[in-house]
């Protein structure tokens, strides 16, 4: 029956209604959670707050075994579920942008967002700072596009790459995933700060 | 107890079902038989013989002729341009980006319409667009466009005017006789690319 636009079921205006909903419940959850600190984001780093890593890996572990469950059941087409195209270049060079941007603002693109919305002045600036970046990006695209659009793999996934079912895989990544967690709250321990 | 343990708890006896259970392969798109039947009864997958002429007279890019019948029967005699994918290999994997695109149409033609239609049939099932069926096959085509009959002279303007258009497309694409085709096996297509599938949901952090 899934994916809901795809197959019809749900319109494109319902569509855009539920992401709006989500969209809130997202923001609300981050915040609550203390995501709109940027020494909390920036603990990552340095080992005293590993929440960020456990709460988006956790997220995408229920997201995963859902889907791969819901796929058992018949109800989504994981065939028609969009997969993020890889292109080499734009990825690492574009991580390497955003790790360096996340570690000196303390803020990635969503959290800045929340921590505006409550008032944060360091994330009003860290948004400046990204519309910057998207019109230097805009401005230089002639330059950068060979860049960007360099050495295009496809849409490669995790199974397709090891030649191993998909849920044998899902077990591997929820292994490794409790296994950083357990990494994370052991370095939480050795680099303590008081307060932040 | 830490959360972390819940989780664990949970998670892992999930992944472990995950990993034992057959990977789910069926597609759960399928055309209702409602849908089919209105397809069907609407006549919507026809293309007529005058709409094909016309194309191939203009050399409309935007068409595909493909051949459903047999290696032997396509090398004896086939349409302008048509490829050929025989029914029995209609799923196999080169063929694929053939029937499966948006950007041409494809009209599938057999000496009738039984093969034709259920080559429609199949891609129907299968989700695909653009596919449509040579009214009436080749043996209706051979009727109206290579030796098109006149219509009696009190006959309106517009059957005069079919008449003439036919028997000038059927001049064209090699009627007035008995046809021995002397085209060459149509060039293969230039492969087309894999097209990203259409209309997914994207997201992103």
């Amino acid at each position: 029956m899934g994916p809901l636009i795809i197959n019809d079921i749900i319109s494109q205006n319902t569509n855009f209604f539920l992401a709006f909903i989500i969209g809130i419940g997202f923001g609300f959850v981050l915040e609550s959670s203390g995501f709109s600190s940027s020494r909390k984001l920036a603990g990552m780093f340095y080992g005293y707050d590993t929440v960020v890593l456990k709460v988006f890996f956790t997220a995408a572990l229920v997201a995963m075994v859902g889907l791969l469950f819901m796929s058992l059941f018949n109800w989504i087409d994981l065939d028609m579920v969009y997969i993020n195209p890889t292109y080499l270049w734009s990825t690492i060079i574009g991580g390497a942008i955003m790790g360096a941007g996340f570690i000196t603002g303390g803020f990635c693109p969503g959290t800045s967002f929340c921590a505006a919305s409550i008032g944060k002045i360091d994330a009003i600036f860290f948004i400046g700072g990204m519309f910057l970046g998207i019109v230097i990006f805009a401005e230089a695209y002639p330059l950068l596009e060979p860049l960007y659009k360099g050495s295009f793999k496809g849409t490669p996934t995790l199974p397709q790459a090891l030649g191993l079912k998909d849920g044998v895989v899902v077990l591997g990544i929820i292994i490794v995933a409790l296994g950083m967690f357990w990494v994370g709250e052991w370095a939480e321990k050795k680099f303590p700060r008081e307060e932040y | 107890m830490k959360p972390r343990l819940y989780l664990a708890l949970i998670i892992i006896p999930l992944g472990l079902i995950l990993a034992a259970v057959p990977a789910n392969t069926t597609h759960p798109y399928k055309l209702s038989p409602q849908d089919l039947l209105e397809h069907v009864n609407s006549g919507m997958q026809y293309f007529s013989p005058d709409e094909v002429a016309h194309m191939l007279v203009s050399k409309d890019p935007s068409l595909v002729l493909i051949d459903v019948r047999s290696e032997d029967e396509y090398e004896k005699f086939h349409l302008p341009g048509a490829i050929n994918i025989p029914l029995s290999s209609m799923l196999e994997d080169q063929w694929k980006d053939y029937i499966n695109q948006d950007l041409r149409y494809n009209v599938f033609y057999s000496n009738g319409t039984v093969n034709s239609n259920q080559a429609w049939m199949l891609t129907r099932q299968l989700g695909y667009q653009n596919n449509y069926v040579l009214q009436g096959g080749l043996n209706y085509w051979v009727e109206t466009i290579i030796n098109p009959t006149a219509p009696p002279s009190t006959s309106p303007d517009e059957e005069i005017a079919k008449y003439d258009f036919r028997k000038g497309a059927g001049q064209a694409l090699g009627g007035g006789a008995v046809v021995e085709s002397s085209t060459q096996p149509a060039p293969a297509l230039p492969k087309i690319a894999p097209r990203p599938k259409k209309k997914r949901v994207e997201g992103g952090c």
